[in-house]
């Protein structure tokens, strides 16, 4: 179906794609694993010839059902790729919240696929059903003779075409689609619009559909609904499939070969079940035990329980929604309700959910960062800290990693003169926790944008731990860390709780992470604490159907 | 509704709060009308009488109030400076109604000028890939945007009026007589109030176009077959729109309010030139209801960009 052969590509500097060779078969699914930089993106965007202009192919051919695509050395031929893409090949993008046009009703950009083909699509059907051509040119004259004839044609084409429409969103699973076809992106939930983003893929009926990590961006549940359609699709219309993923668990389930890729380099291709059971590289062997999974070693981690550190009691937190008429009171939206339980000393508590579920609020009421509450939460310990989710933009930019070391030290001895530290000591206070998180003490001097994300987020926690705080609140710490880097950071949490003693809220929409982490675990819905429990028990036994929907 | 209502509510107390100031800057600023009317050789018995007839001599709050509750009745006084004939000065109402249709239409034929001119070059620029023609539209613009308005105007009327004789420089046609030679007249100064404007707007269009191209969804449109040109036509244009069309409310705003130096330089009887011979005769009957009307349409404007904004970016209305 396509073939890749010895294709390098560089941007300014050297190159991101080194030497790629791969085929795909007719009606395969081929994953493409690596992490962020490993080069599986532009290597897919490169084929389907929507790499950026800076980017130069500097060896290699790509050729589609034998017919070349593209040589290096020569230019990209974009009225070829456009016969091609939409048509021949289509891709699905990461975020289905920016790849669609936000000011365009979704209907009309499904269509929009085949308007812009029609044409070349008529002419190879007349081709096909009409060898003589006289029929054609009889039409022709008909239109000419009536002008209102035109017209309707026109207006027969655009229903058609609407039609079509119609039919390829409830082939991906809409509901509802006459009313779907006249909403904008934004009206629709993540889910949707990755529905619609395939919607638009698979609505000619392409040989080839590049999938460059279509789950990344969803929740779980709905993530496993996205990973079923296209499997459902790629078995309906027989249609080959590149699925590119950093996420190993998703292309065990979903293809049928593998190519794991590192630095710009294959570095080991074949037949998934082969690669997990006996990996050949070095680099897969490591991709596969960082992947967080549920099996193997879990000891019981608690020992006794200690006191409570924080008890939340019956605790609601609420926003405020504004009124959509004139006179109407502003409301309260309940966004947790009768949230009821406890953070004891020197545990991990996973705290696990879907995004929107709650998770983030509850963790800024219990550090009273919100207002509008009812209910009651009281701290044992002293004051909390927390790790954030971004350790791109949580970190000040224009200071020292041990400036921003030093910050809670210096905070806290602003608050409390006995505690305040003279500039040596919380310089070597500073320079330990550097240590602990396993950093050198040259990164002193650093600023964030000399490190990478795991070193940053280190730093963030270096931070959170630095005034020795009872609680850490850590939200989200590793969903924007590659998996090598993640398994890195959570084994150096538990390290330090097991070291430090520190309580951790750890919250995640990842429930493997969670069960790598947590000696309890807690579900959360819409609001509400489904279920909470050692994470063993839960993990065996879970009580609510949403939980065993989530273990799935 | 909410929405109309809240606009409807910020429109009148803004009219109200700058009422209020313009009248007051009035108290402040020195000079006195009686004297600037009567010449500096009039007897106190003269300036007396004046001032009574002008109702001058009530305490400032009373004047305000009587002022503004014949604003709101649509009497908005009579000039001190201008008569109407030989017993009566002329009507505020009357004097800024002759003098609105030829800003008005000034400010409709540039707006033209902009929106026709503007957009398409803001979208060829922006897909340009020629470096030659880039540095002739980027120096262009530049030197467009930073002549002085009434240098313009001079080189306009040197090039249209004196070389080409498309039209006869100073002989303004007044449009109760001729329509279309007023029309024709006005060409000239539009196109001098136009082409800043013009500069600027396809400058910011082209920026804002080029960012828009790096987004996610042209990539998606490209990956559906489109062209360059149908990119950029059908997807990035209304998306790249959404901050121009604050900057063309800005720029109507200004026009609106009368190009001052445009209408001096082509002797066009307009608001502008109206607000600067009253301003320096000191006839605040006229000054207050123009700044009234400058506010006025300011405040319209901004609503209906803002209504715009809406109607190109559907997650707007809905937020």
């Amino acid at each position: 179906m396509i073939r890749v052969k010895n294709l390098s590509v560089a941007f300014d500097g050297p190159e991101v794609v080194k030497n790629v060779s791969f085929e795909i078969g007719d009606g395969e699914i081929l994953g493409v694993v690596g992490e962020s930089g490993s080069g599986k993106s532009v290597t897919a965007l490169t084929m389907m010839g929507l790499v950026s202009e800076g980017a130069r192919v500097t060896s290699g051919e790509i050729y589609y059902d034998e017919e070349l695509l593209l040589k290096a050395g020569t230019p990209r031929d974009n009225a070829l790729y456009r016969e091609y893409l939409g048509r021949k090949m289509s891709m699905v993008f990461q975020e289905p919240m920016t790849s669609l046009n936000p000011t365009m009703k979704v209907g009309k950009q499904v269509e929009e696929v085949l308007s812009l083909h029609e044409a070349a699509i008529e002419e190879t059907q007349r081709e096909s059903t009409v060898p003589s051509g006289s029929a054609v040119q009889s039409d022709v004259k008909c239109g000419e003779k009536v002008p209102g004839k035109k017209r309707k044609q026109y207006r027969e084409r655009k229903e058609a075409r609407k039609q079509k429409v119609l039919e390829a969103l409830s082939s991906v699973g809409l509901k509802d689609v006459e009313r779907v076809y006249e909403l904008y992106p934004h009206q629709l939930s993540g889910g949707m619009r990755q529905r619609v983003m395939i919607a638009m893929a698979v609505i000619l009926h392409p040989g080839l559909i590049v999938a460059d990590e279509p789950t990344t961006a969803l929740d779980v549940t709905v993530q496993n609904q996205i990973i079923e359609l296209l499997k459902k699709i790629n078995q309906e219309q027989n249609n080959s499939l590149l699925f590119i993923t950093h996420d190993l668990n998703l292309a065990r389930r979903l293809c049928d070969r593998i190519l794991v890729m590192q630095n710009g380099c294959i570095v080991e291709e074949g037949i998934t079940e082969e690669i997990f059971q006996n990996p050949r590289g070095e680099y897969t062997r490591k991709l596969i035990s960082a992947v967080p999974g549920r099996t193997g070693k879990k000891k019981k981690l608690r020992k006794e329980i200690g006191k409570a550190l924080v008890e939340v009691r019956d605790l609601s937190v609420f926003y405020r929604e504004n009124a959509n008429s004139l006179f109407g009171r502003t409301e309260k939206k309940c966004v947790v309700r009768n949230a009821d339980f406890s953070v004891y000393e020197g545990e991990i508590l996973g705290l696990v959910g879907e995004s929107g579920c709650g998770k983030t609020t509850l963790s800024k009421a219990i550090l009273g960062l919100n207002k509008m509450i009812t209910g009651e939460v009281t701290h044992h310990s002293n004051a909390p800290q927390m790790v954030f989710q971004d350790p791109y933009s949580s970190l000040n930019p224009s200071k020292t990693v041990g400036w921003l070391l030093q910050e809670p030290l210096r905070a806290q001895g602003a608050l409390d003169p006995s505690k305040a530290m003279t500039e040596a000591e919380s310089r070597a206070e500073a320079i330990e926790m550097l240590k602990r998180v396993g950093l050198e003490e040259k990164y002193f001097d650093r600023k964030p944008s000399q490190l990478s994300g795991g070193q940053r987020q280190r730093i963030s926690i270096g931070q959170a731990l630095i005034t020795r705080p009872g609680l850490v609140i850590a939200d989200e710490p590793v969903s924007a860390l590659d998996v090598t880097i993640q398994a890195q950071i959570l084994e150096l949490i538990r390290r330090l709780q097991e070291e430090l003693g520190t309580a951790f809220l750890f919250i995640s929409h990842d429930i493997n992470v969670i069960y790598q982490v947590s000696d309890r675990i807690m579900v959360m819905r819409d609001g509400r604490i489904l279920e909470i429990g050692e994470t063993c028990e839960v993990f065996e036994h879970p009580k609510d159907p949403y939980t065993r929907e989530l273990l799935r | 509704m909410k929405y109309l209502v809240k606009k409807l509510a910020t429109l009148i107390l803004t009219l109200f709060l700058v009422s209020v100031l313009a009248f007051l800057a009035f108290q402040i600023i020195p000079g006195d009308v009686v004297t600037s009317i009567l010449g500096t050789e009039a007897t106190p018995e003269q300036a007396q009488q004046l001032r009574e007839e002008l109702g001058l001599n009530k305490p400032p709050l009373v004047r305000y109030i009587s002022w503004a509750g014949n604003v709101l009745k649509g009497n908005f006084g009579n000039s001190y400076r201008y008569s109407k004939n030989m017993n009566q000065m002329m009507p505020v109402s009357e004097l800024i109604g002759d003098k609105l249709p030829v800003t008005l239409s000034l400010a409709f034929l540039s707006m033209i000028f902009i929106a026709v001119i503007a957009i398409p070059l803001g979208v060829f620029w922006a897909r340009s890939k020629n470096r030659v023609l880039d540095v002739i539209l980027n120096v262009g613009t530049q030197t467009a945007m930073a002549v002085p308005s009434f240098f313009l105007g001079v080189l306009v009327t040197y090039f249209f009026g004196i070389l080409l004789r498309w039209f006869s420089p100073g002989r303004y046609v007044s449009y109760e007589k001729d329509f279309w030679g007023f029309v024709g007249y006005l060409i000239f100064p539009a196109i001098s109030v136009a082409i800043p404007k013009i500069a600027m707007t396809a400058r910011f269009l082209r920026n804002s176009m080029l960012t828009e191209m790096h987004a996610d969804y042209v990539r998606t449109a490209y990956s559906k077959g489109a062209t360059e040109r149908q990119v950029a036509y059908g997807h990035v244009l209304r998306n790249a729109m959404m901050p121009v069309v604050t900057f063309l409310g800005m720029i109507i705003a200004e026009i609106v309010a009368g190009s001052i130096v445009v209408e001096q330089v082509f002797g066009l009887p307009g608001i502008g030139k109206l607000l600067i011979s009253s301003i320096s005769t000191r006839d605040f009957p006229v000054v207050e209801i123009l700044i009234l009307y400058i506010t006025f349409v300011v405040i319209v404007v901004y609503f209906l960009v803002d209504v715009l904004y809406r109607v190109i970016d559907p997650r707007i209305s809905t937020k």
